[in-house]
């Protein structure tokens, strides 16, 4: 709504608005305060840990980056675009099925449900997974790293009640006109429910990109990698040979710390690409259902 | 007996297409939760590769007694305790009251602009927030240099016991509180809004009408999230310490998970024994879960399940 007369402040509402401004810098502040050191040279660095724009503006750490480690970082972008892309693609099919299923009536739902559901509670834990995935012969591989990560039983229920919502008579009518439960989800069912859809698959692919532990555990020859452990591995090399990568990079205007917020800014770019399609939906809906369910 | 099956055989043809669907889903249920599952016997075994898990012997409650014998193994506990009761007590409230001061703040762009960058970090994983941290608080950062600048001492943020564990109650609110705000901003947005009209006409000052409409209003939300922290007490946030610990701190900040890792990893292994240490935590935690919905629905009459 949209009056003429100027919005008049109450006492609250200025504090509320003062108080979320200075916290909106403090979580602004270290990203930004990232982003300067890695466009700077050192010289900058060591005078003014901390400045609103590089003191002497250099491409020379990233440069450092792409050429010193070029290989590796082209293989962890590539492994772990790939391992994203079919992970979301193959989870997101397994899930939606899953949630359609679910939400129709069938003899053993409720046996099969709680199966699913208890798997949330109770798990083997890291070991006994450890063991299944050697028992598997899988470890060192990218295909297990797809495996492991593509199911969230809480994206299931969320999923499920979202089908749920979609009235009987819709599908009764398709199946009077001869449409058997494979036709209706695919014609009817899934082009209803394409937001939650794309918002699920935009947080599972989220979460492929950001996993490093199970990476980190399972690929185990040296020249297997994901972008979060290329950013581990820069740090501890950077950090621990600090004084032969000094003297290596005093040839360039790079320095560790530079080289280091360089690599933590490439890991993290991707994600700022797509965060606003992200935002774009989880601001209401799914989360209230999915603490109701 | 016969009758019932003969209703029951073409029901289940008639979902021939459902158990279809549903199959890849059971299929990696039975392969990465159940096949694991029956790993869990190792808890009581002592493991020996050649004889796999199953061949391994029996030492029944052994390895859950050397718990409470190994020293670095209760501190892990009393740790992780400390640690997530420090995160209940100062990250808990944080969200709610992040979504209150939301729901004061005018203007619906600028909602959106300040909600956008809150929630971001949430999306980014600890590896990439510990360094930015790190970069930030370490002793050549920028909160240092700007200590320096105003004649004060320098704080050793990162490497300094005592600060420590505060700084990972802070760095975990940083992170996650616009995230987590976000469920409570939706089920204040669902409240009656002629509940805040007749407080208003009753007189009621902005604050008592946040005390008597909009917390009660939220109450059910509240008592799920806190029922789902309680039940996860003995996560004391592996991730985050993960990447943000350092030696000097090893004593303050090593909880279960990095103490797991680190016997399991990082020294010859005993899978029995690193078994045990998770399925104690796994199962504290659940005991955890029962109890406080079953506490919280006797003291409010809200409760999550049962």
């Amino acid at each position: 709504m949209r009056t003429g007369k100027r919005h008049k402040w109450t006492g609250f509402e200025i504090f509320s608005t003062v108080t979320l401004s200075i916290l909106l810098l403090l979580i602004v502040i270290p990203f930004w305060n990232a982003v300067v050191i890695s466009l700077e040279t050192p010289a900058a660095y060591s005078q003014k840990p901390f400045s609103w724009l590089p003191g002497e503006f250099t491409l020379d750490n990233y440069k450092f980056l792409f050429f010193k480690n070029g290989a590796v970082l082209l293989t962890a972008y590539r492994t772990t675009i790939l391992v994203t892309a079919a992970g979301t693609l193959l989870g997101m099919t397994v899930m939606v099925m899953a949630a359609y299923a679910f939400s129709r009536k069938f003899p053993g739902k409720k046996l099969l449900f709680f199966a699913m559901v208890f798997t949330m509670f109770f798990g083997g834990g890291l070991i006994p997974t450890y063991l299944q995935i050697r028992r598997m012969g899988m470890l060192d591989t990218y295909s297990i790293l797809v495996l492991l990560g593509m199911i969230s039983t809480y994206n299931i229920i969320i999923m499920k009640n979202g089908f749920e919502s979609v009235p009987v008579d819709l599908q009764d009518a398709a199946m009077i006109d001869g449409a058997n439960d494979l036709t209706i989800f695919g014609r009817v069912m899934l082009p209803l429910q394409k937001p939650l859809i794309a918002t699920f698959s935009l947080f599972l692919a989220v979460g492929y990109w950001n996993s490093w532990y199970w990476p980190m555990l399972l690929l185990q020859s040296g020249d297997k990698t994901v972008l979060q452990m290329f950013l581990r591995s820069v740090v501890n090399s950077v950090g621990a040979r600090a004084d032969s990568v000094v003297s290596e990079v005093a040839k360039t205007d790079s320095f560790p710390q530079g080289v280091k917020m360089a690599a933590v800014f490439a890991v993290m770019l991707p994600v700022m690409v797509v965060y606003p399609f992200l935002q774009k939906y989880f601001t209401k809906g799914i989360l209230v259902g999915a603490v109701k369910m | 007996m016969m009758t019932k099956k003969k209703r029951i055989l073409p029901e289940i043809w008639r979902a021939r297409y459902i158990y279809l669907m549903l199959l890849p889903l059971l299929l990696w249920l039975a392969v990465f939760c159940y096949g694991p599952m029956y790993g869990v016997l190792l808890a009581f075994k002592k493991y020996n590769a050649r004889m796999g898990i199953l061949g391994s012997p029996w030492v029944g409650l052994a390895n859950f007694r050397r718990i409470f014998i190994t020293p670095a193994a209760m501190a892990a506990i009393k740790n992780t305790l400390i640690i997530s009761m420090g995160r209940l007590v100062t990250g808990f409230p944080a969200p709610i009251l992040l979504a209150l001061l939301f729901t004061e703040m005018p203007g619906v762009r600028m909602k959106k602009v300040y909600q956008t960058v809150f929630t971001f970090p949430h999306f980014l994983s600890w590896v990439v927030v510990g360094n930015i941290i790190i970069n930030f608080m370490s002793d050549g950062g920028a909160i240092n240099a700007m200590l320096r600048g105003a004649g004060l001492e320098k704080v050793n943020f990162l490497t300094s016991p005592a600060i420590f564990r505060p700084l990972l109650y802070l760095t975990g609110i940083w992170k996650e509180v616009g995230w987590s705000s976000i469920i409570y901003m939706a089920a204040i947005a669902g409240i009656d809004t002629t509940l805040y009209d007749a407080a208003r006409v009753d007189g009621a000052t902005r604050l008592r009408q946040i005390w008597h409409v909009t917390l009660p209003g939220i109450k059910t939300t509240i008592v799920i999230m806190l029922i789902l922290q309680i039940g996860g007490i003995m996560n004391a946030g592996f991730d985050q310490i993960f990447n943000m610990q350092n030696p000097m701190v090893k004593s303050v900040s090593q909880i279960l998970d990095t103490y797991v890792y680190d016997i399991t990893f990082l020294s010859a292994p005993d899978y029995g024994f690193s078994t045990a240490v998770g399925l104690f935590k796994a199962v504290i935690n659940f005991i955890l879960l029962i109890l406080a919905n079953k506490v919280v629905y006797k003291l409010s009459g809200e409760r999550m399940f049962g």
